[in-house]
């Protein structure tokens, strides 16, 4: 393409500059530049010019860069689950001793309490999750709140299965999978009542929806989340 | 080394370990390119990350039409554009020493002192030049010259027919050659 104010010599140059001229144009070119002194200092002048912006130094990237881009990266977590992160990550925790004391104290007349109740013969509640073939229903711990949730999943030949979800912050590392007969890989988890999606993460890398969810989600990112929606059954029907 | 796809699609399973290798692979193209744009100025180191954050987001939209750093340059260009049009011209900065200027340079160190500190010059001169461009043939002249890309990626990433676009080049260049006329025989 050639613009109205541009001379055919002027095209002939910005086409060698662009390395866009086929051979015979080459010899062509060399030959017309040889005899025009103007034609070869302009020349000249743009190869220079290409040659230095190909040589502009990088600006230097921070050490920091890829940390804050990962961190600005992360998807925002709810209340609800910076709550359930900051119960479930270890803390330190300082007491002085009459601080200690107060507490055993406490503890002490809770447990007495709840044995006093349990001679009543107060029904054990249980978890359900609905429809879900890897997830078994458990036996609810001393919390009536808190459920206790079996995750199974098949995946014969692992290294390792973990599992990562609302609960844990989705954190690939910190609740792994027991190995068990026939490939399965099992974990008993505390959960509070609700909906939580969960993938398994095989051998470190492989992300994977529970197949035997009976609901999964779109994950934002072209794979599925199996979803385990934890409820407390009525007393009455867990009896039977 | 893991490609660039296989570092994609990791990363649009959800890990941030592939995504964290693709920033740390890109991120000296994509922070040269708003540098260029913008100016030294913290500007361009936080468009180059929000080209990344941009990216991550949007990661399950991306197909594989394009290479990824086509895609990469293409939300960089966008957002410096972006940028340019918020800006008033007096806070333009085209001063690489600007008391704003976080962004360092890393020289070649096999340079003598002497023939380091010309390149440096040049490169000072050559940056304040493209920097006063206006922005269209800024934009194409560091994609063509500086990042090193062909006119049929540049057409991708610019949404511009490849004419268009060598015009633009070619303009480029002419101003370029005018600005740094004075420079002939000094340091080069």
């Amino acid at each position: 393409m050639k613009r109205p104010d541009m001379t055919d010599s002027e095209l002939l140059v910005q086409r060698f500059v662009d390395q866009e001229l086929s051979a015979e144009e080459r010899v062509r070119f060399a030959v017309q530049a040889g005899r025009d002194e103007a034609l070869r200092s302009r020349l000249i002048e743009l190869e220079q010019l290409a040659l230095d912006a190909s040589r502009l130094p990088r600006p230097a990237v921070p050490d920091d860069f890829v940390a804050r881009v990962i961190e600005r990266s992360a998807p925002a977590q709810s209340l609800r689950q910076r709550m359930i992160q900051f119960l479930w990550a270890p803390h330190a925790l300082q007491w002085n001793l009459a601080g200690a004391a107060a507490l055993t104290c406490l503890v002490a007349a809770v447990i007495w309490g709840a044995a006093g109740v349990g001679r009543f013969g107060r029904p054990a509640q249980r978890a359900a999750v609905p429809g879900s073939m890897a997830a078994e229903t458990a036996t609810a711990g001393n919390s009536a709140q808190t459920v206790l949730v079996r995750l199974v999943v098949l995946q014969p030949g692992a290294r390792s299965v973990h599992v990562a979800g609302d609960f844990n912050g989705w954190n690939p590392a910190r609740t792994p999978l027991e190995p068990s007969e026939g490939g399965a890989w099992t974990v008993t988890l505390p959960l509070q009542p609700g909906r939580y999606a969960y993938q398994f993460v095989v051998d470190g890398d492989r992300w994977i929806a529970d197949p035997f969810a009976a609901e999964q989600n779109d994950d934002g990112f072209g794979s599925r989340n199996a979803v385990l929606d934890v409820r407390v059954l009525d007393p009455t029907r867990a009896s039977l | 080394m893991e490609d660039d796809v296989s570092l994609v699609r990791a990363a649009q399973r959800g890990d941030s370990d592939a995504f964290g290798k693709l920033v740390a692979r890109h991120a000296a193209s994509i922070l040269s390119v708003t540098t260029r744009m913008l100016g030294p100025t913290a500007d361009a180191e936080d468009v180059a990350q929000d080209t990344f954050v941009a990216a991550f987001k949007s990661l399950g939209r991306f197909h594989f039409e394009s290479k990824f750093t086509t895609w990469l340059y293409r939300i960089a260009v966008n957002r410096c554009t972006d940028v340019l049009r918020a800006r008033r011209p007096e806070t333009v900065s085209l001063d690489p020493t600007d008391e704003h200027g976080a962004v360092a340079w890393e020289v070649a160190d096999e340079e003598t002192p002497l023939r380091e500190l010309e390149q440096a010059e040049l490169a000072w001169e050559l940056d304040r030049a493209i920097q006063a461009l206006p922005p269209l043939y800024r934009e194409s002249f560091v994609l063509r010259h500086v990042e090193g890309l062909d006119y049929g990626e540049m057409s991708e990433i610019l949404g511009e027919h490849r004419d268009t676009i060598k015009m633009r080049v070619y303009k480029a260049r002419t101003l370029l050659c005018q600005s740094l006329a004075h420079l002939n025989g000094a340091l080069r």
